[in-house]
This record gives structure tokens, sequence and C-alpha cells, in this order.
């Protein structure tokens, strides 16, 4: 038991990420791509990886408030993701749907469809608040592994 | 009885399987972290990959409802670390290990050097989806333009040494590396340049990095013929892949420039070798430049390695 406990201390070192843009303005995306997560802040430190599948992926960043044209492609994208995964919400939008909120063609907040492990508040979020809220994704998915 | 277990030991522990695999994985890593600090980052810590390949063991495997075949989706990426654990260990070292002659020759390795690229052809055509057969054309369009140069340079390596030794043609990987040792690696004899120049442009479009990585582009076909793959399955592309780039490099050492004194210090000569070969190879150009497209590689490789290659066959029949 000891060796599984170890190896997965081990796994935990390699988290990849996926986005979903669940139609997001793309402000939280910009700070996803090239902000937060790869050249000037580096996540790679923590093993983090992009990956371009949902198969591959084990954290997986939903922007966006939900729209109801994207709803169903999110839901299903969601789905074909391995377990076990951590959703984190990134922006305000997923959380209450920000700015749009009451609108008839957003379907936010995204937590009734999808069980949301992390969210990150924010219009965009801080790159220092999206590392934060993916350290604390990586501490969930330690406990789910 | 004693035979089978060397052969079993050069598979399975050293110079293949164990061996071969970790060392991988670490030229693997040690170009993820190099290419991260000359973009200005700090990068992954040097056995990032091996941590990948752990988790990807946690994850589930799951097979999408559009596969061809379950048995050939699964099956493929198996043939694939099958096929490049007996490369491995056909791979010489110069002074530590010589393979077994029982075990094959060049023309087997050249063979076995295909099987990664077949692999993950037939694993993209039978995972049903779009982007996989994208990958599978592109990957089938770049292996056509790029054996050609390597069967050209294998003939002229095996010819030269073939003709200094008395006969007409030798394909066996430790003749080769034994007439380097007594004449001087082909690296400085400049009848061999052409063929050290076309090598150069065919390592990198076999280990699929960046300006070759078109079937596996993440950015415009979402990793091509891996994209259905998951968990324990796709740790097997992981691990062919680690494999594959000792078996190249180490090719590659073997043909042009197998010097090294015997024993401990020997096997430490030719690590250097293959983190050089890694790193200057590889690192340095992936960073460096962007993505081909299909037809330009195409183009690249009936233009320049098949040249130099040509060039290098006919100066070593002439001479």
């Amino acid at each position: 038991m000891n060796i599984i406990s170890d190896l997965k201390k081990v796994a935990t070192k390699s988290p990849w990420l996926y986005r979903i843009n669940g139609g997001s303005c793309n402000g939280c995306d910009v700070e996803l791509a090239t902000t937060a997560c790869i050249p000037r802040y580096d996540v790679e430190r923590l093993g983090c990886q992009y990956c371009g599948s949902p198969r591959h992926a084990d954290i997986v960043l939903i922007t966006g408030p939900l729209t109801a044209h994207v709803k169903d492609a999110v839901l299903r994208l969601w789905e074909e993701i391995p377990e076990p995964k951590v959703t984190v919400a990134v922006g305000v939008c997923p959380i209450s749907g920000g700015i749009f909120r009451e609108s008839y063609a957003v379907c936010a907040p995204i937590d009734q469809y999808l069980p949301v492990d992390v969210n990150i508040p924010g219009c965009p979020p801080r790159p220092q608040a999206i590392i934060e809220g993916i350290a604390k994704a990586i501490e969930i998915w330690r406990e789910k592994l | 009885m004693s035979n089978q277990v060397t052969l079993l030991s050069a598979v399975l522990l050293f110079p293949g399987g164990l061996f071969a695999l970790l060392f991988g994985l670490a030229l693997k890593g040690a170009d993820r972290r190099v290419a991260a600090r000359l973009q200005g980052r700090v990068g992954p810590p040097l056995m990032q990959p091996l941590f990948d390949l752990v988790k990807l063991g946690f994850k589930r495997t799951m097979v999408p409802s559009t596969t061809a075949s379950e048995t050939v989706f699964l099956g493929a990426p198996l043939v694939g670390v099958v096929s490049m654990l007996i490369a491995a260990a056909l791979v010489p070292i110069s002074g530590v290990y010589s393979p077994d002659p029982m075990l094959g020759n060049l023309l087997v390795l050249l063979y076995l050097l295909m099987v990664p690229g077949i692999v993950l052809m037939v694993a993209g055509s039978a995972s049903g989806s779009p982007y996989g057969a994208i990958g599978f054309s592109r990957e089938m369009a770049l292996m056509l333009a790029y054996e050609g140069p390597l069967v050209l340079v294998v003939a002229a390596v095996a010819l030269r040494t073939g003709w200094s030794e008395g006969h007409v043609i030798s394909f066996s990987l430790t003749e080769i590396v034994r007439h380097q040792q007594v004449h001087g690696a082909f690296l400085f004899d400049p009848v061999m340049w052409p063929a050290v120049a076309a090598f150069v442009f065919f390592y990198p479009a076999n280990l699929g990095i960046v300006p070759f990585d078109i079937p596996e582009a993440e950015t415009e076909v979402l990793e091509g013929p891996l994209l259905e793959y998951s968990g324990p399955a796709l740790g097997l592309f992981k691990i062919m892949s680690a494999l594959k780039a000792v078996v190249v490099l180490g090719l590659g050492i073997a043909l042009f420039m197998p010097l090294a004194p015997s024993g401990v210090l020997g096997l430490a000569v030719w690590l250097v070798e293959m983190l050089v070969l890694m790193l200057v190879g590889v690192t340095v150009v992936r960073v460096s430049v962007g993505r081909m497209r299909i037809d330009q590689a195409f183009a690249f490789f009936l233009k320049w390695p098949l040249l130099f290659a040509a060039a290098s066959l006919a100066v070593v029949v002439v001479v």
C-alpha cells in the first residue's frame, strides 16, 4: 500500500491542463494561454502541460458563462475526459454569469451541470490567482487519485 | 541456454528495456528542461516524463465508440513498444556492448525503425477520429519522404565498410563499429560527410519534433493519431517514443562516431554523446523554428537529404 501512495504522490507532479471555452469573451482565455500558464509564470515547473486532446487531460479549466449555444458541446466534452479529473471554473462568468448574468442566452452558474472543484473569481482573474487555483486543484486531484 | 538468457537480458534490461527506457525518458526530460531555459523559463524537473508515465498509469483507458476495432486500437501501442525493445537491443555501444548476430543486423534494425510510424498510422485510423485520419495521411507522407534518405545513408555506410573489409557490403553493426575503431570514425572521413548531413536531417523527422512534427501537430490536428488515447495506452506510446529516441540516436553514433574507451568510461562517453545529439539536433532546432507544412517537409526531404544521401552513396561507390 505504501508503494501505491508513493506512486500517487509522484503522479500528482504531472497534471495536464485542458481548456474549455464555454462561450467566454476570451479575456480569461488570454490570461490562461499567454500570461498565467506558459511563458511568463511557467507552470511547467509544476509539471503542467497543455494538451490538445480532452482524453489526455487531468485538470479542466472552464471559462465563460456557458452560453445556451455551446452548453451541450461543453457537457459532452467534459464527459470525454477520463477519471480522475478536477474541474476548475476560471473567471466570474462560470460562477455567476458575470456581466452576462440574467441573459436569456446564458446557462450560468455552471455548477448546476458539472461538479466544480475550484472557483477562480475575477474578470479576468490575475495570473497569480490562476496559478493558486491550479495548485489547489492539484491537492484535490491527489485525494481523488 | 545461457545464450538465451543473454539475449533476454539484452532486450529487457541492458542496453534495451529498462536501461533504454529510463535513459530515453531522461533524454526527453533534458530536452524539455533545456528548451525551457532557452525560452527564459525554469522548466520541469529532469524526470518529468517519468512522472507523466506514472500518472498515466492511474488514469482510465477509454475506447471511443467510433473505433474500427478495439483489438487493433489497444494492440497497436503494444506492437510499437515490443518492436522498439528489440531495436534497442540491436544498437551497439562501442566498447561496452555489441549485439548478438542471432538478434539481427542493420537491415532488421531498419525495418524495426519503421514500425513506430506504421503503428501511429494504424492507431490513428483505428481510432475512427477524423483527426487521427489526417494524422495517418501526414505520417504516411512524411515516412515516404524520410525513409529514402535513411536507406541510402545506411547503404553508403554498409558499402564503405564492406569494401574496405574485403567483401561487397556489410550489414553487421558489430563489423561497422569494429571497422571504424581500426580505421577512424566515418565522422572524420570527408567521403562520408554528405551521409552525416543527410542523417542530421533525418533524425528530427523520425523523432517527430518541431519542424517535422506535422502528423502530431497539437495546434492543428490535436496530436492526430494520439488524440483518442488515454491512460495506460497513451503511456505505451510515450514509452515507445522514449525508446525510439535512444534507438535513433544510438544508430547515429554507431554509424558515424563509435569511438570510445571500453568499460564504464565508454558507457559514460556514449551517454554524453547521446545527450549532445539530443540537445543540439533536437532541442535547439525545436525552439528556433516553426512547423513546416506537410508539402514543404515532403519537398524538403526529396530535395536536400535525398541529394546528400545519393551523393554520398555515389562517392562511396566511385572512391
